[in-house]
């Protein structure tokens, strides 16, 4: 198990539905080095994501996470987890339940939204992302539309609402490289005057920020922050 | 001598290529303590970015060195790791440079995991950046195929290509531009021979130079 962990990285390496994925304990493929070279199976990561009004929870057989329903932890960290490993679990809101089983390709951010809707009040989307834009002079944002009824969904920046990522489909991301500026941001579906606030502040070179839209009971809630992803050590 | 890097304090930290004693640590210090600069050392062998944020074991030794002193070698499997912050704050330098990607290469791997190198090394360049010194990134040489660390010379180029894209706000070095791929023998496949470390260590205090009017000044 990787030396460098955090609180949460830790306690999602509790979860039975991440147990197996995570690395450690595995055969190093690049075979008698006297040190490795990079995780010896690939890396891949995954993070959850709650835009229901109560907290989620991510269940397996030995252990939970809970997602909170406030702004500032609704979004949760990438964590590292082994490609082509199946993840198996649950996601709970109330009474309600969704099975998860995901198995991610190298280099994959995936990406699991909960929303309150659907047939017995849960629904997930799974976002799934092998980004090659990693650049330290510019931005990343990407544009997650989890609302149903919003069928191109775009961001846009400043007074004149110029659009930054536009045409992005319910269950899809858009994604795009920016300078780094301080901007406002909004999220539009349909005309772009009327878009919802996206609060991202200051962008930094080198970091990237997700933005997601979700269809609320009153009316288009839109949750923007930075990604954070767990420091992993093989 | 060059009278750009007179009175530069650079610390320089790096992997198993600082931590032999014929290595850069010997070569590369030596090379810049001649052209005037103070310079210290630190070799984490094995040692990939995140253990110079987070406290990590150094699994095969490390090294440093200090000025004209000789290089200390300890071999002890298990050590604590070296931590920038503290080596910052420890000597003050206006320079910093980093030595590393062999450890991060995935050597035999399928694929760059371009995510988890990102991640370290915009974590590593930011703990410097945020201290306004500059710092400069040398990547890996192109060493020699066939051998137990599964070194190849495509994987060299990719890695050497997407650190110049990522490890700014320093600036970058590609010590795949010194030799052709395979003209530097190795001992193992990936750690040059003595004659290597020192041919490698004069072109890097070289690119030192010409890149020295561009680096900005610690304030």
């Amino acid at each position: 198990m990787s030396r460098v962990m955090t609180r949460r990285h830790r306690r999602l390496a509790g979860l039975a539905l991440l147990a197996a994925a995570l690395h450690g304990g595995v055969t190093d493929a690049a075979g008698d080095q006297l040190y490795p070279s990079g995780p010896p199976n690939g890396v891949a990561y995954i993070r959850f994501v709650n835009l229901a009004p109560q907290e989620v929870t991510i269940v397996s057989p030995s252990a939970k996470i809970a997602i909170p329903a406030d702004d500032e932890h609704r979004v949760g960290q990438f964590d590292a987890v082994t490609p082509g490993v199946a993840l198996t679990g649950s996601a709970k809101l109330g009474e309600a339940s969704k099975p998860i089983a995901l198995k991610l390709v190298p280099n994959e951010f995936v990406t699991v939204v909960a929303t309150a809707e659907g047939a017995n009040g849960l629904s997930l989307t799974v976002f799934r992302d092998v980004p090659t834009d990693f650049n330290a002079l510019k931005s990343s944002l990407a544009m997650f539309n989890v609302d149903k009824g919003c069928t191109e969904a775009q961001l846009v920046a400043g007074d004149n609402h110029m659009s930054v990522i536009h045409g992005v489909a319910p269950g899809a991301v858009g994604r795009r490289m920016v300078n780094p500026v301080k901007a406002q941001f909004g999220v539009a579906c349909g005309e772009p005057a009327q878009a919802t606030p996206a609060k991202l502040g200051q962008l930094d070179a080198g970091d990237r920020y997700s933005v997601f839209l979700a269809a609320s009971a009153s009316g288009r809630k839109v949750v923007a922050q930075r990604d954070e992803q767990a420091p992993f050590r093989p | 001598m060059n009278t750009l890097l007179v009175g530069l304090a650079a610390l320089i930290i790096g992997d198993s290529h600082m931590v032999s004693r014929d290595h850069l640590i010997t070569t590369l210090h030596d090379d810049l303590v001649a052209q005037g600069a103070a310079v210290n050392t630190y070799g984490m062998c094995g040692a990939v970015a995140a253990d110079w944020i987070h406290p990590a074991t150094v699994s095969c030794g490390k090294a440093e060195r200090h000025g004209k002193e000789g290089p200390e070698i300890d071999r002890t499997p298990n050590m604590p790791s070296y931590h920038i912050e503290a080596l910052l704050a420890k000597h003050k330098p206006n320079l910093v440079i980093v030595e590393m990607g062999d450890t991060m290469a995935a050597y035999g791997q399928r694929d760059l995991p371009q995510a988890w190198i990102y991640q370290q090394v915009h974590a590593l360049t930011g703990r410097i950046a945020a201290q306004n010194i500059p710092c400069v990134w040398v990547g890996p040489p192109w060493g020699t195929e066939g051998t137990s660390y599964h070194k190849t010379f495509a994987r060299v180029k990719q890695m050497s290509e997407f650190l110049a894209t990522v490890v700014a706000p320093c600036r970058f070095i590609d010590s795949t531009q010194y030799s052709t791929a395979g003209e530097w023998p190795t001992i193992d496949g990936q750690h040059l021979t003595a004659a290597g470390y020192k041919t490698w260590g004069v072109d890097i205090t070289s690119s030192l130079d010409q890149m020295a009017p561009q680096l900005e000044q610690r304030p």
